[in-house]
C-alpha cells in the first residue's frame, strides 16, 4: 500500500512537470491536426526536443473556450480562420507578434499578413468543383457559368459561410465585398440552381460523392482529397479567380511559452515544411521560397507566383469578420429559405 | 430507520445521504447558471466583429417575428408532430409484440432491432439514411429497377426525408416506454373480456389500447420533446432546405457569431416546448385517467 501511495505521489508531481514541458497547439481535429503533427510539430520537436500537444475542436468551440480562459490560455498557439482570427484579436486573446523572432516570416506573401496579431499558415481557394461524369456539357470558365439554367437543382454551397458567393455575385454585378448589396439580385437569380447547403467538409464530400449535388462551391483541398480517392471530380478556377482562403496562426496572450511558440511559427514558415503541407493538403504555401513538385504546382488553387496570388478574389478578413453575420442573415432569409 | 415519511426525515436519519444529493445539487446549479447566461444573452444586442454583446434590448425577440424565423418555429412543431405520430404508429405494434410474444428468439430480434440504433449515435444513423434516401440510394435504386418510377423520388432535403430519419432516431425511446406500459397491464382484464365473448380485435380496442393510454401519452410527449432538439438529422438530411430551431441556433451562433440572437431563439424555443407540452398534458389528461389504477 505504501508503495502504491508513493507511486501516486510521484505521478502527481511528475504529470504537471511533463505538461509544462510541452507546447500546446489548438487546432481543428482530424486531418488538420494530423497535418500539423506530421509536418511542423515533428520538425519543431526534432529541433527543440519539446513535444507538442494538441487541443482540437471546431472554430467557434475553441474561440469560446479561449474567451473563458482569457489570460490563462489552454494553448500556446492557435490555428483558426483568418476572419475568426480578428475576433480573437479584437478580444485581446492574441499576443502582438514580434516578427524579429520569426525570421522566416520575411518570406511571407502579402496575402498572409493579416494583422499585428495573426499571420497566414497555408492557403486554399473556394472555387467550382463538379462531377465530370455527371456534368459533361458545361465548362466553368467564369463564375457566371453557375447561373446556367441547365444547372437547376444541382448546386451546393456551404451553409456556414455564404461570403464566397455573396462577394462573387457582387463582383459580377460591378461591386465588391464592401458594396455587396449590388449583387443581391444576381444572387437571388441563382436560387433555383441550389439544391442543398452543406454543413461541413464531410457533408460537402458526401454530397459530391453521391452525386446529389454534382456542382459545388467547394474547398479546393476537399476536392483534391476526393480526386485522390478516385472520385471523378474536376476543379475549375474561373477567370475572375477563386475565393482565397488563408488560415491563420497566432500566439495566445498569456502563453508562458511564448519563446517556444515563436520558434514553432518560425518552423511553420521553413520552405520544406511549407512544401510538405502543400503536398499533403494540395494547398498553397504562404512563403515565396517553398519549392513544389511540378505536378503539385500546376494544380488549380496552388499558387507559386505573386501574379497567381493577385488573380484570386481576396475578401479582407477584418471586413469579413464584421460583415459575415449580416451576409449570413441575408443569405438565410433570401436564398436558403 | 424511517421506512416512510418525507425526504427531509430520511436525510436527517441518514446524514450520508446528503453527500449523495450534493453532486445532483451542483449539477442543478450549473444548469441554472447556464440557463441564466442564455437568458442574459438573449436580451443583449449584437455587435458585429466583436464577441462581447452590446447593451440590453428586446430587439432579438422582435426579430423572431420575421416570416423566416416564424416559419422555422412552425416547421419544427410540424416535424415534431409528424415524427411523434409516425413513431407511435410503428412503435406500438413492435412494443406489443415485444411484450406479448412467447418466442424468445423473436422477442430478442425485435429488441435488438429496436435498441441497437441507440448505440450508433445520431450522426451515424443519419448518414445511413442518406445512403438509403439519396437519389442513387437504396430505395430509389430498387424502385427504378422494378420499373415503378421513371425518375428518382426526391427524399433528401425534404420534410419527408427528415421525418423518416427522425422516426428511426426516436423509435427506441417510444418502444421502450410503450413496452413498459403494456407489460403493466393485468392480463386478467383481457381474459375477462375474452370470457365475455370479445374477439382479439375487440379485446385489444376496448381493453389493451385504453389501458396503455398513459404509455402512449408518455411516449408521444417524450418523442415530441426528443425531436424538438434534433440537430444532426435535419442538418444533414435537410441540407439547409429543412431547418429546425436547433439548426437556426447553430447557424446564428456558430456561423454568424450572433450569440444574442441565437440565445433569444433558445429562450423562445424553450418557452414554446414548455407551452406545447403543458397543452398536450391538459389535452391528454382525460385519456390518462383511462389507464390502470
Amino acid at each position: 500500500m505504501k508503495r502504491f501511495l508513493l507511486v501516486l505521489f510521484a505521478l502527481a508531481f511528475a504529470m504537471p512537470a511533463q505538461a509544462q514541458d510541452k507546447l500546446v497547439v489548438s487546432i481543428w481535429g482530424g486531418s488538420w491536426r494530423d497535418l500539423v503533427a506530421e509536418t511542423v510539430a515533428k520538425k519543431f520537436t526534432a529541433e527543440t526536443g519539446v513535444p507538442v500537444d494538441f487541443i482540437t475542436g471546431g472554430t467557434i468551440d475553441r474561440l469560446n473556450k479561449a474567451r473563458l480562459a482569457k489570460d490563462n490560455p489552454e494553448s500556446d498557439i492557435t490555428f483558426t480562420t483568418s476572419h475568426v482570427g480578428w475576433l480573437y484579436a479584437n478580444s485581446g486573446l492574441f499576443e502582438k507578434l514580434d516578427l524579429a523572432k520569426i525570421p522566416n516570416a520575411s518570406n511571407l506573401v502579402d496575402e498572409a499578413r493579416f494583422s499585428p496579431f495573426h499571420l497566414g499558415s497555408w492557403a486554399y481557394v473556394y472555387t467550382i468543383g463538379y462531377r465530370s461524369d455527371l456534368i459533361k456539357d458545361i465548362k466553368f470558365s467564369t463564375w457566371n457559368d453557375l447561373w446556367n439554367p441547365e444547372l437547376k437543382g444541382k448546386i451546393a454551397a456551404p451553409d456556414f459561410d455564404p461570403s464566397h458567393l455573396i462577394v462573387v455575385a457582387a463582383i459580377l454585378s460591378g461591386g465588391d465585398a464592401e458594396h455587396w448589396q449590388v449583387g443581391q439580385d444576381k444572387l437571388k437569380a441563382l436560387k433555383p440552381n441550389f439544391k442543398a447547403f452543406y454543413s461541413d467538409d464531410a457533408n460537402s464530400q458526401q454530397l459530391l460523392a453521391s452525386g446529389e449535388t454534382p456542382v459545388q462551391d467547394v474547398l479546393s483541398m476537399n476536392a483534391y482529397y476526393m480526386i485522390g480517392q478516385g472520385s471523378p471530380i474536376t476543379v475549375d478556377i474561373p477567370r475572375e479567380g477563386g475565393v482565397l482562403g488563408v488560415d491563420a496562426v497566432a500566439i495566445m496572450t498569456g502563453s508562458k511559452k511564448a519563446d517556444l511558440a515563436y520558434k514553432f511559427i518560425n518552423v511553420l514558415y521553413e520552405p520544406d515544411v511549407q512544401a510538405a503541407i502543400a503536398k499533403q493538403k494540395k494547398g498553397s504555401p504562404v512563403v515565396t521560397n517553398a519549392k513544389l513538385d511540378a505536378d503539385l504546382a500546376k494544380l488549380p488553387g496552388v499558387f507559386t507566383s505573386p501574379a497567381q496570388w493577385k488573380q484570386q478574389i481576396v475578401i479582407d478578413p477584418k471586413l469579413r469578420a464584421e460583415k459575415l453575420p449580416e451576409w449570413r442573415k441575408w443569405f438565410s432569409e433570401n436564398i436558403m429559405n | 430507520m424511517p421506512v416512510c415519511g418525507g425526504a427531509g426525515r430520511v436525510v436527517k436519519g441518514q446524514p450520508f445521504l446528503r453527500s449523495f444529493v450534493t453532486p445532483a445539487a451542483l449539477c442543478a446549479f450549473a444548469f441554472l447558471a447556464a440557463m441564466a447566461a442564455v437568458l442574459q444573452y438573449s436580451v443583449r444586442t449584437f455587435v458585429p466583429g466583436s464577441l462581447e454583446p452590446g447593451g440590453f434590448a428586446l430587439e432579438n425577440f422582435a426579430d423572431l417575428l420575421k416570416p423566416l424565423y416564424a416559419r422555422v418555429f412552425i416547421d419544427t412543431v410540424w416535424i415534431c408532430f409528424l415524427t411523434a405520430v409516425f413513431t407511435l404508429l410503428i412503435g406500438y405494434p413492435l412494443a406489443y409484440a415485444l411484450v406479448r410474444l412467447r418466442n424468445q428468439f423473436a422477442k430478442s430480434f425485435i429488441l435488438i432491432t429496436v435498441i441497437t440504433p441507440l448505440f450508433l449515435g445520431e450522426v451515424v444513423r443519419t448518414y445511413s439514411w442518406i445512403i438509403v434516401l439519396g437519389n442513387n440510394g437504396f430505395i430509389n435504386s430498387v424502385l427504378l429497377k422494378l420499373g415503378l418510377i421513371a425518375q428518382p423520388i426526391q427524399f433528401m432535403f425534404t420534410t419527408v426525408g427528415v421525418v423518416v430519419a427522425l422516426v428511426h432516431v426516436t423509435m427506441p425511446v417510444m418502444v421502450v416506454i410503450l413496452a413498459a406500459a403494456l407489460s403493466h397491464i393485468d392480463r386478467n382484464y383481457l381474459r375477462a373480456a375474452e370470457s365475455l365473448g370479445a374477439g382479439p380485435i375487440r379485446a385489444f380496442a376496448t381493453v389493451t389500447l385504453p389501458l396503455s393510454m398513459p404509455g402512449i401519452v408518455a411516449g408521444v410527449t417524450t418523442a415530441f420533446a426528443w425531436t424538438f432538439s434534433a440537430f444532426a438529422t435535419p442538418q444533414l438530411i435537410g441540407g439547409g432546405r429543412v431547418n429546425m430551431i436547433s439548426n437556426l441556433v447553430y447557424q446564428l451562433g456558430f456561423a454568424s457569431f450572433n450569440f444574442p440572437f441565437a440565445a433569444s431563439l433558445c429562450v423562445a424555443g424553450l418557452t414554446l416546448i414548455v407551452i406545447i407540452l403543458w397543452l398536450t398534458r391538459l389535452a391528454m389528461r382525460p385519456l390518462e385517467r383511462i389507464g390502470p389504477h
